[in-house]
């Protein structure tokens, strides 16, 4: 199976097709004509009509279909932004867990490479970034189409080893770009939480549209393991041989809390949060979360 | 401790308790490896929860481990002994089983007796002692043998060790047992216990009374008490087991007897046959059944016998020819066989000897009495009257003589006197007649004696009663003497016409002491004493006042009884008859009693030929008879009861007795002697069965323990110790062990739920 495929399942790709990603917030578009700016007019490709509805924009209804039909139809545009996007992938030691088809590391993978693909079919410019302890891969924002290979070979190349150092990784992005776009974080965040908030906010005051994907697997969220199991950690040397059904209930409290820990830090700095099981549907994910954008952009 | 069925398993079953730590400790060494990335919950899980996970560990592995031990104890079948079980905890126990066979418990009902519930229990019993661990020995007494114990009987088992061949051996014995028709108590059966080898100081020994407590039997509990308090003291366990459960009717043959009237080849006699209905309610139309000799006779039917009475019917009987007669009464079955019978044999000679002693020369007044006494002609009443002098008592033997009458006599000597007295303490009759040559000096000083002679009354004098032409009352005045009961509710009685002219009067003021055995059985009109009884040693005096003839005498005619007065006959042959009945006591024995047959060795060898009745199995024994200078083997006769005048004859004791200890059974035992010239004497003995026996009243529980009071033992219905061989030794726990072992598991599956992870349908949300 060629790279590409590996990570871009086709099913998932012609679902996302039929959305548009959206910035929450307007950034710096250097392709102007195509994209509405911020800083100026904007530019409207027609899509497709639509049967009117209370609530629509009067201003995008066809009067010349009305003439015609009496009937009220608005416009669609395929409305595009200028966006800037650099994909943030934990390619860590504990990236390497999975318990499903799919481990942690080629769940988000395949989420940064179907992003990319998105994004750059928009025209869009995508970098990415490859890190654990330090930037093992970084990939420059392009918005050739061609460029989508650059990025799936570069995650490809990047087995998961080392810690997470979250804060620096974060605070090399943002001095690797500093220019306002889209940061999309693809991680199990299974690091120190204080420097994870710091590296987020960091992104944020540097105007930074923030998208953390946590990949987590099955058994993390759940933890049903049976009989005697022996735990050796992916990043920590620590061992623990247990029954895991006694630990249960304990360990499931110390991640809820983790969980309600990352979500409100998020919601904090005005970070989009996307909690993800390597068991869900890939397009159904990132579906969701593009539904989700969508909606507040229209707010 | 308890035991187990299965004990075998126990001891390989037992380590499987350690299986679950087992598979433990091969779970920990067979641990999955797993790469881990959230390691940080997990430490702080284990760092958390690490003492409630230890705990609910360790509680799980140890329900797991007493389900497990649970399985192998249902398996192997704990046995917790019960109150019976705990009898036997000391080292060595020895039981003691008295075993009542006396006929009462051949009690029947539906299709099992009390005898039967009794051997089921000693089976029983002897089975749970046969399932102990520790060293067990069973003794087993009849009452029947008990008795005899100290007449070298054996108990049916001994200090028998119980081992793997006990029960059958068991078995063998009891098998064969049936009930005796013996009236045996347990006072015997405790006592045969005393006479057992000291209790040694190991061995416990528990006493098992197995009867049907009987009422009578435990009317006077004195002695019971008394021997059970000391067993009790001994420290002895004391276990009353009850065979019978309910009361049923009875009815019993208490007596068969001859009647008064003379015992003699071809005259009729009656006899008496008694029933007693022992039950709770009347019965109608009771049929007895009698044999002579063999031969079917007409039954006598008491048409009512009400509840607890005893009905007595007279019969004539009459043998034509001399020597030893059967008769034999049986009732209808009933509850109770053994008192449905009863024999008699009667020794009836050809005649009977009667002496007349007159003192007047011509005998005349001998004349009138020998005449009433044997008419002579076509009526015989066997009687043989032989007319003497006075000296005649001295020059012979009167033991030959049924009875002895002194008539008109002056006075005696004192080796006639002698001779007399001899002869009525041995059971001779006595009837003494006064007249115009009696001396009241000479009776007083030498015959009464102050009341200790012959004679029952200290006399006056001649004395003359006075003819009362106003009040036509009769002259004599009889009681219901049975000399006088025969002119009993007559309402013309010849009685009344006797005229009563002289008299010997009794001195002033005399009156038979009230605890004397003298009684005045007649009066005159005038209230004097005409007619005196008096017991002397085992026989009978009757003085009558006045002359034996109504011949006229120098001081005139003295009555007209003996003149054309029929009364006159009568009263002389009842007289007679009341005069011998001591000479003929009741010869029937009690079953139980040993019959001791005198064989004198110059005439008779020495081996005797017994012939059984058929209750005994109608075989023969044949003894030989030993020489008796030992008084402890002289017979033992029962006590009689209250209403059974059966009594053993004091026989004389001869220089060799051959001696059947074993008479258990009831009916007519023959002791065949053969003589040393080849001729053959055949001696018949019937034995009886004491009636009371019979009566099947029983004593509860509350009634035993008030005659029983301060001895400690315990009670039981037979029915209770009823239990399966498995449970011999006490209760069996797997039932109970199988439900802690569901709870076991129960609650190892809830907390096994507890600790593990499940799943839910839906899948976790987060």
């Amino acid at each position: 199976m060629p790279a590409s495929k590996r990570f871009l399942h086709p099913e998932a790709i012609g679902r996302i097709s039929r959305l548009d990603l959206r910035a929450r917030h307007i950034v710096e578009g250097f392709l102007s004509g195509i994209h509405r700016s911020p800083y100026f007019g904007q530019s409207v490709e027609f899509l497709q009509h639509r049967e009117y509805t209370p609530g629509d924009d009067l201003r995008h209804v066809d009067w010349k279909v009305w003439a015609k039909q009496d009937r009220y139809y608005v416009k669609q545009f395929e409305e595009d932004t200028n966006l800037r996007a650099t994909l943030l992938v934990d390619v860590s030691g504990s990236m390497r867990y999975g318990s499903g088809p799919l481990d942690k590391y080629e769940y988000g993978c395949t989420i940064a490479a179907s992003l990319a693909y998105l994004l750059l079919r928009q025209q869009d410019a995508v970098g990415c970034v490859a890190f654990d302890d330090a930037v093992r891969v970084k990939v420059p924002q392009r918005t050739k189409r061609s460029h989508l290979n650059s990025i799936v070979q570069a995650l490809a190349a990047s087995e998961p080893r080392e810690k997470t150092e979250m804060l620096s990784l974060l605070r090399a992005a943002v001095e690797a770009y500093p220019r306002r776009g889209l940061m999309i974080l693809v991680s199990d965040l299974l690091v120190e939480r204080t420097g994870l908030f710091k590296g987020l906010k960091l992104l944020r005051q540097h105007g930074h549209d923030v998208i953390v994907f946590h990949v987590m697997d099955d058994q993390e969220l759940d933890f049903s393991f049976n009989g005697p199991t022996r735990f050796e950690g992916l990043e920590l040397s620590e061992r623990l041989a247990c029954n895991p059904r006694a630990l249960r209930e304990g360990y499931l409290q110390a991640l809820g809390a983790y969980l309600d820990e990352v979500r409100r830090g998020c919601a904090r700095d005005g970070v989009d949060y996307v909690q993800l099981r390597t068991s869900q549907p890939l397009d159904a994910a990132l579906a969701a979360f593009l539904s989700s954008r969508q909606g507040r952009l229209r707010d | 401790m308890p035991s187990f069925v299965n004990e075998s398993f126990l001891w390989w079953g037992l380590p499987l308790v350690g299986v679950p730590v087992l598979i433990h400790l091969i779970n920990l060494m067979r641990h999955r490896r797993v790469p881990w990335a959230a390691m940080e919950f997990l430490l702080a899980s284990q760092k958390r929860h690490q003492k409630s996970i230890l705990f609910k560990q360790l509680l799980l592995l140890l329900l797991r481990m007493l389900a497990v031990a649970a399985v192998v104890l249902m398996v192997a079948q704990p046995l917790v002994r019960n109150q019976w079980g705990a009898l036997f905890g000391g080292s060595k126990t020895h039981h003691i089983v008295l075993l009542d066979d006396s006929f009462s418990m051949s009690d029947h009902w539906a299709d099992t007796s009390a005898f039967d519930q009794a051997r089921a229990v000693v089976t029983r019993l002897a089975a749970q002692a046969a399932h102990q661990d520790t060293p067990q020995i069973f003794t087993l007494f009849r009452f029947s043998r008990a008795r005899r114990l100290s007449r070298g009987t054996q108990p049916d088992l001994l200090g028998v060790a119980l081992d793997a061949d006990f029960t059958a051996h068991l078995e063998k014995v009891l098998g064969p047992l049936t009930p005796s028709q013996t009236a045996a108590d347990p006072q015997d059966a405790l006592d045969a216990v005393d006479r057992l080898p000291p209790k040694p100081a190991d061995e416990d020994r528990i006493i098992y009374l197995v009867s049907d407590f009987r009422a009578n039997q435990w009317q006077e509990p004195t002695g019971l008490r008394k021997s059970l308090h000391q067993l009790d003291e001994a420290g002895a366990q004391i276990h009353l087991i009850n065979c019978v459960d309910a009361v049923h009717e009875n009815l019993a043959i208490a007596s068969l007897r001859p009647g008064s009237g003379t015992r003699a080849a071809g005259v009729p006699l009656l006899a008496e046959v008694s029933v007693r209905n022992f039950g709770a309610s009347d019965a109608r139309g009771v049929s007895v059944s009698l044999e002579e000799d063999g031969h079917a006779r007409p039954a006598i039917v008491f048409e009512e016998l009400p509840a607890g009475k005893l009905i007595t019917r007279r019969f004539p009987v009459l043998f034509a020819t001399a020597g030893e007669h059967e008769i034999v009464a049986r009732l209808q079955t009933d509850a109770v066989t053994a008192d449905n019978a009863r024999s008699l044999v009667l020794e009836v000679p050809k005649t009977v000897d009667v002496l007349i002693v007159d003192g007047e020369a011509k005998a005349q007044d001998a004349f009138f009495l020998s005449t009433a006494l044997a008419p002579g002609g076509k009526v015989t009443s066997g009687l043989r009257p032989q007319v003497e002098s006075p000296r005649y008592l001295r020059d012979h033997a009167l033991d030959g003589f049924e009875s002895i009458y002194l008539l008109n006599i002056a006075r005696l000597e004192p080796a006639e006197i002698g001779a007399l007295e001899s002869y009525v303490k041995a059971g001779g009759g006595l009837g003494i007649f006064m007249g115009e040559l009696s001396r009241a000096d000479f009776f007083n000083e030498q015959l009464y004696r102050g009341g200790e002679g012959l004679f029952p009354l200290p006399l006056a004098g001649p004395a003359e009663l006075v003819v009362d032409r106003l009040e036509k009352a009769p002259d004599l005045e009889v009681t219901d003497h049975p000399i006088f009961a025969v002119f009993a509710g007559e309402r013309n009685s010849f009685l009344n016409t006797v005229t009563v002219s002289r008299y010997f009067a009794a001195q002033k003021d005399w009156n038979p002491a009230p605890d004397s055995s003298t009684r005045v059985i007649a009066r005159l009109r005038n209230k004097a004493p005409f007619a005196v009884e008096h017991k002397f040693g085992e026989g009978h005096v009757v003085a009558v006042l006045t002359k034996a003839s109504p011949l006229e005498t120098s001081l005139g005619s003295w009555n007209n009884w003996g003149r054309d007065n029929p009364s006159y006959v009568v009263a002389m042959l009842e007289m007679q008859s009341y005069l011998s009945s001591s000479r003929h006591p009741d010869t029937s024995r009690l079953v139980g009693t040993p019959l001791d047959v005198p064989v004198d060795e110059a005439k008779f060898l020495p081996q005797v030929r017994f012939v059984l009745p058929r209750d005994a199995g109608g075989g023969t024994l044949t003894v030989d008879a030993t020489t008796t200078t030992n008084p402890a083997q002289a017979p033992v006769t029962h006590p009689p009861a209250a209403n059974d005048t059966a009594t053993a004859p004091v026989e004389p004791r001869a220089d060799h007795n051959a001696v059947l200890a074993d008479t258990d059974a009831s009916g007519i035992y023959q002791a065949q002697l053969t003589g040393t010239d080849g001729s053959q004497r055949i001696e018949r003995f019937a034995f009886n069965v004491v009636s009371e026996e019979g009566d099947l009243h029983k004593l509860d529980a509350e009634q035993l323990a008030s005659r029983l009071e301060g001895v400690r033992y315990e009670f039981h219905q037979a029915a209770d110790i009823d239990y399966n061989p498995q449970q011999l030794a006490g209760f069996n726990l797997s039932e109970s062990l199988l439900y802690c072992l569901i709870a076991i598991l129960l609650g190892e599956q809830v907390l096994a739920y507890a600790c593990s992870y499940h799943p839910s349908a839906k899948g976790s949300t987060r």
